[in-house]
């Protein structure tokens, strides 16, 4: 066997040996190592002795009311919250979910502030309506946007999330 | 592949999933990652669940990282709290302990960053927040064995603080919470290499920081 202490991983076996996690056979390879190689067992008894140090490390225990502090918090919380936030998160509408719609409406926004060159935007009577022809959005492009809207509103966003999760699982 | 029997990790098969391609083999699951989709749902037992089986694995380690007990009280809170506030979009991207560590970790670096860590010296002469004198456990030892289990104790605790706050996170992860170098990789999100290298050096300073211990 190759001496661990010479190798870029050495630590690497040696933690793992002291630490019991080597393969049966890697074990009893490094333990006839060890047998030769001076340099390892020093290496190795100081690494045992550095597990048995940190294992007096006993930290202290949680306190008796961590629990019902815990759930006070949550129950403060969540009694402060604001309605709307409340009804958001019932409706399990993720920050990810909403940018699709918040796209959409922005790009909706844009067809209805459009001005072409020379356009006024304004709603146009009589011959002045006949001579806004080509200027700002069209009655169809308006019509249009309208049932896009209505195509936005009738997704269900949270089927379709979960539609993509079980895909992705 | 539902949530009623588990979450299987097939597309990542780094941890703890042992997923064969062909479907043959064992398969492991992460029940933490069912309980805390059913707290999605909204099943608050199941936070009950996740809350008595992580509390103190949690508090440990940040017992640890901070070596303050009221502190970590008080971050172990947080972590908590964060992970019942994160239930409504919570996805089982990684295993729940790889979470939940992640946010333990980044909350105790913060908070060593900020310095809110004071020293608790778990001496004989210390007062307990109540004003009475601090009686040490009786754990069979004579009085001068006490005094140097306290002594290497307190060796030990100043040998980890001062490792850098990742090596520290990596070490106590690796040592106390048996976490695999893949995992802690996730937790500190960076790569296998880089925990190895964190971990060596660690154990290295620490090997001869406590070298005169032997």
């Amino acid at each position: 066997m190759e001496c661990p202490s010479k190798r870029e991983d050495s630590s690497e076996v040696l933690i793992s040996y002291v630490e019991g996690s080597l393969s049966p056979s890697a074990q009893i390879a490094f333990e006839r190592h060890l047998e030769a190689c001076g340099r390892c067992r020093e290496l190795t008894a100081a690494q045992q002795e550095l597990w048995a140090a940190l294992d007096t490390w006993a930290p202290a225990e949680l306190s008796a009311d961590f629990n019902e502090r815990l759930y006070e918090r949550i129950a403060s919380e969540e009694s402060s919250r604001p309605k709307w936030a409340e009804r958001l998160t019932k409706a399990g509408l993720a920050w990810q979910q909403a940018v699709p719609v918040v796209a959409a409406c922005a790009a909706l926004m844009v067809v209805f502030l459009w001005r072409g060159p020379g356009t006024e935007p304004g709603v146009y009577f009589g011959e002045e309506a006949v001579a806004s022809q080509g200027r700002g959005p069209q009655i169809e492009q308006v019509e249009s946007a309208l049932e896009d809207f209505e195509m936005l509103g009738q997704l269900d966003f949270r089927s379709v999330a979960e539609s993509a999760l079980r895909k992705k699982i | 592949m539902g949530y009623g029997t588990g979450i299987l990790f097939g597309a990542q098969p780094s941890w703890d999933a042992r997923v064969n391609y062909d479907g043959t083999g064992p398969v492991s699951i992460d029940q933490d990652a069912v309980l805390m989709l059913r707290v999605r749902e909204g099943d608050q037992a199941s936070f009950g669940v996740l809350l008595q089986r992580h509390r103190r694995p949690v508090f440990h380690f940040l017992c640890r990282m901070v070596q303050n007990q009221a502190v970590a009280e008080e971050l172990a809170q947080e972590v908590f709290l964060r992970v019942y506030r994160s239930r409504s979009t919570y996805e089982p991207t990684a295993k729940f302990t790889t979470w939940l560590f992640r946010i333990a970790t980044r909350l105790a670096l913060n908070s060593l960053r900020d310095g809110k860590k004071e020293k608790l010296q778990d001496s004989l002469e210390e007062e307990t927040p109540d004003g009475t004198s601090r009686q040490l456990p009786d754990r069979g030892r004579t009085i001068e064995q006490e005094m140097m289990y306290q002594a290497r104790l307190r060796e030990v605790r100043e040998a980890i603080e001062e490792l850098p706050a990742k090596q520290r996170a990596a070490v106590l992860m690796h040592k106390y919470d048996d976490m695999e170098y893949s995992q802690i990789a996730r937790v500190l999100r960076c790569s296998d290499s880089a925990v190895k290298s964190l971990l060596f050096r660690a154990y290295e300073s620490l090997r001869f920081a406590l070298a005169h211990l032997v």
